[in-house]
């Protein structure tokens, strides 16, 4: 058997000396590694390398075992970050990684847990992600041919937001926020925290022909997506979630929001501002049985200087079921926080 | 031809991140203080199976002195803690446990749990499947 490794070893160096060349004269080479967490290797974990030079976007995604392999990356200087997995992770960001053309740079990427690690706030995110990996199918479809957007969603946050433009008033309330730790956000008092599809928690969509119901742990629950033709109404109370209506594109279902009051904090602990003038459209794209794909984009002409957009793919989570979770049971935030 | 693998190994400790400042509930850093850990070992005399967070009560006996100290432990949501393998009965009065976790920043003897180890069998409690999820 000794014997048989050795005469392989030539030809091996041969093959890799002939990767190395091709590699080398089109001056391109790779980052490769294994993205691991404190509970093992993580599993389809979003990678990306922005080129510093060119600001060119690469991405790759873990396999089972956790490796990941960025190729055909011109040479030079990359910042690589994987975002925060749910609530279980951290987000990663490793800047000025080198590569060579026609060479191969390690990187292993030791991912640490997330907020502060707190048993039971990361939802066993990482455990339920890794349990629904393989769910494989068509996406299933309603009577009337639209795609059924129906199950329990496993959300996800965007791996690669881009920082928002905020106009300066709104910009001094944001960092007034960030810099005492997010300490006022509603969801700490029980309010509605957040009316954007941006908490990594579950959301189980309930899709019939003329509503689609969203149901999630956090206030308030529930959304009502109308589906059934009619429009905003003209002169509603603003609202904590606003008014939803859907329509289809394709087998794209966009939902417009309006009618927002201005308490919520925006795409969670982001915790961005916004007036009642908030317009969110979302974009739900089933594009096979087990995900979801999640487009965003908020405008508001009284915080942002141009629209904010997150791009998320959720995973369904079919074993799993929505809790009952009333916060006001035993919630002693305000006081442990010393606010009151 | 140079040296064809060029390895670089880092290490979470080399890593600049950002830890996320809100719970799936409300601000960690508002309530406790990640500068300050804390390790705890005592019984337990009540556990808060509630929402928006669990609570253990654990009895510490002072090292030198001896004298009994109730600290609150804070937890996730027990849908949370369900999802990693608890129920609300896992823990029982007079079980001794070992918390790892930080202190809060307004209230004496507050931590939150980062982990709960069982002294009888060792077993680090819902830690997620690698580390012996019970």
């Amino acid at each position: 058997m000794t014997q048989n490794r050795m005469r392989r070893i030539p030809l091996v160096l041969l093959l890799l000396a002939c990767g190395l060349n091709s590699s080398a004269q089109t001056g391109t080479g790779r980052i490769r590694g294994t993205v691991t967490s404190p509970d093992g290797p993580v599993v389809a974990a979003p990678v990306r390398a922005k080129h510093q030079s060119s600001g060119r976007i690469f991405s790759a995604t873990s396999t089972n075992s956790g490796q990941f392999a960025l190729m055909d990356l011109p040479a030079g200087i990359y910042d690589v970050s994987v975002p925060e997995i749910g609530l279980a992770t951290a987000p990663f960001v490793q800047k000025n990684v080198n590569v060579e053309a026609g060479q191969t740079t390690s990187l292993n990427i030791a991912l640490v847990k997330g907020n502060h690690g707190v048993i039971g706030d990361d939802n066993a995110y990482l455990t339920i992600r890794r349990k629904y990996l393989n769910v494989r199918g068509v996406a299933p479809r309603l009577a009337d041919g639209r795609p059924d957007l129906s199950g329990v969603w496993n959300a996800n946050v965007d791996p690669n937001p881009e920082a928002p433009a905020l106009l300066p008033p709104a910009n001094e309330v944001w960092k007034k926020r960030l810099s005492t730790a997010l300490r006022d956000h509603p969801d700490g008092f029980c309010l509605p925290g957040d009316p954007t599809p941006t908490i990594a928690l579950f959301y189980k969509f309930v899709h019939t022909r003329g509503l689609l119901v969203l149901l999630f742990e956090h206030e308030p629950h529930y959304r009502q997506i109308f589906l059934d033709g009619r429009a905003h109404p003209p002169q509603a109370d603003p609202t904590w979630m606003g008014h939803s209506v859907g329509k289809w594109d394709g087998d794209t279902l966009v939902v417009d929001t309006t009618g927002f009051n201005d308490k919520s904090w925006l795409i969670f602990a982001t915790g961005l501002p916004h007036t009642e003038m908030l317009h969110m459209i979302e974009r739900y794209r089933r594009p096979d049985l087990g995900h979801l794909q999640v487009d965003l984009r908020l405008e508001d002409p009284g915080t942002f200087t141009k629209p904010v957009e997150r791009h998320m793919t959720w995973q369904l989570a079919p074993g799993e079921e929505i809790l009952e979770d009333i916060c006001t049971e035993n919630n002693k935030f305000p006081e442990y926080a010393g606010i009151k | 031809m140079r040296d064809a693998f060029l390895t670089i190994i880092f290490t979470a400790s080399a890593i600049a991140w950002v830890g996320s400042p809100a719970a799936a509930h409300h601000s960690f850093a508002a309530e406790f203080d990640i500068t300050k850990p804390v390790t705890l070992t005592g019984k337990v005399t009540k556990i808060e199976w509630t929402n928006p967070h669990a609570f253990l009560f654990i009895d510490v006996p002072d090292k030198q002195t001896g004298a009994v100290t109730n600290w609150e432990i804070e937890m996730g949501s027990p849908n949370g803690l369900t999802r990693l393998g608890w129920t609300r009965t896992l823990l029982k009065t007079g079980d001794e446990v070992t918390v790892e976790g930080s202190l809060g920043r307004n209230k004496a003897n507050l931590a939150n749990a980062r982990s709960v180890v069982m002294t009888a069998t060792g077993k680090k409690l819902g830690a997620g499947s690698s580390e012996g999820a019970q």
